[in-house]
């Protein structure tokens, strides 16, 4: 007696064994799978037949594992890439939004103080300008950099700029203190130095993700 | 029967295309291509996926999960902004093949 559950359950193991990856795509290829059946079924098929129909439609496999493979090799290091690119952006944002604001303000509203009204208009302008630069970079500069096709030269860019963020970091936190920065007599310079710091880690960070981006573009425009 | 390689080269603008009125599922995707080429363009089914995840990857299209009526989990894929663009490229570059092999046939026949 022919048992589909047992027969799809065989079919799964067959995917496993091959290196069909489960939750996804394997769910997807059993779904397709069932739906098959079903309608084969309904068209006047026994099971068994439909089953077997259903199996030999969706292919081998081997060959499914082979060309899932194509993609997923160099997804993995797209995703890391991606990754440190998010973690830069949200490390400035929040460098941005925790550490630049409270001062900011602080020195923008403030009442009293040696600040006239345009100062602290420009000292809120300077931050709002700092924290436009460090979303927007992550986000759009994948379209004003250039798509370089060879992902190594490409990669030991994008990691040059993330090590690049580290040691910037490094630099920030160990050679530029605080009361260097206020021992800057002049007021609006000593405001760049300590929002571009963050802004900085946005714009490098941004260049690994966005040469990605740039290339992962140029490549679907060729392929179209 | 349409040619493997042909039937290769016009997947992705197949799926663009599909896509472009909405989105859909795999079986789905499919069963339109089978009904709309009257059976003449036969895919390996499962051959579709992995050309769908690859157009994922490159941020043609993207993808839910959701459920179907009989509440079956179901991968639905729609299309992005680049996926348009690309689709639009397609056309034009299939428009042309068409264009350069209509009018070769016709002169043909002259």
């Amino acid at each position: 007696m022919f048992d589909l559950e047992q027969a799809i359950l065989d079919w799964r193991r067959q995917m496993l064994a091959a290196g069909i990856q489960a939750p996804v795509p394997l769910e997807e290829l059993e779904n397709h799978l069932r739906e098959e059946i079903e309608r084969r079924a309904k068209s006047g098929l026994n099971e068994q037949d439909a089953y077997k129909m259903a199996a030999r439609q969706i292919g081998r496999a081997p060959e499914l594992e082979k060309e899932f493979k194509k993609i997923n090799a160099p997804m993995e290091i797209q995703k890391v890439i991606k990754l440190a690119g998010f973690i830069c952006a949200a490390t400035a944002l929040g460098g941005q939004l925790f550490i630049c604001a409270p001062v900011v303000f602080a020195i923008a509203f403030t009442p009293g103080g040696s600040l006239g009204l345009i100062a602290r208009v420009f000292t809120v302008a300077g931050w709002a300008i700092a924290v436009a630069i460090t979303m927007f970079s992550w986000k759009y500069n994948h379209q004003l950099l250039p798509a370089i096709r060879n992902p190594r030269p490409r990669r030991a860019i994008g990691f040059a700029c993330y090590a690049g963020c580290l040691l910037w970091i490094r630099f920030v936190l160990f050679h530029l203190p605080g009361s260097v920065i206020e021992n800057i007599s002049l007021f609006f310079l000593a405001q760049f130095l300590f929002e571009s710091e963050w802004v900085v880690i946005a714009v490098l960070g941004g260049i690994g993700h966005g040469l990605e981006k740039a290339a992962c573009r140029q490549k679907a425009m060729v392929n179209s | 029967m349409i040619r493997k390689e042909l039937v290769a080269a016009s997947a992705e603008p197949l799926i663009l295309s599909l896509l472009a009125k909405g989105e859909s599922y795999g079986y789905a995707i499919i069963q339109e291509v089978k009904a709309r080429s009257g059976g003449k363009l036969q895919w390996t089914d499962g051959m579709l996926y992995p050309v769908l995840h690859r157009m994922e990857a490159r941020a043609l299209i993207k993808s839910r999960w959701g459920e179907s009526e009989t509440g079956r989990k179901r991968k639905y894929y729609s299309l992005k902004k680049d996926g348009k663009l690309a689709m639009s490229k397609h056309h034009e570059q299939w428009s042309v093949v068409q264009s350069v092999l209509a009018g070769l046939q016709k002169e043909q026949y002259v």
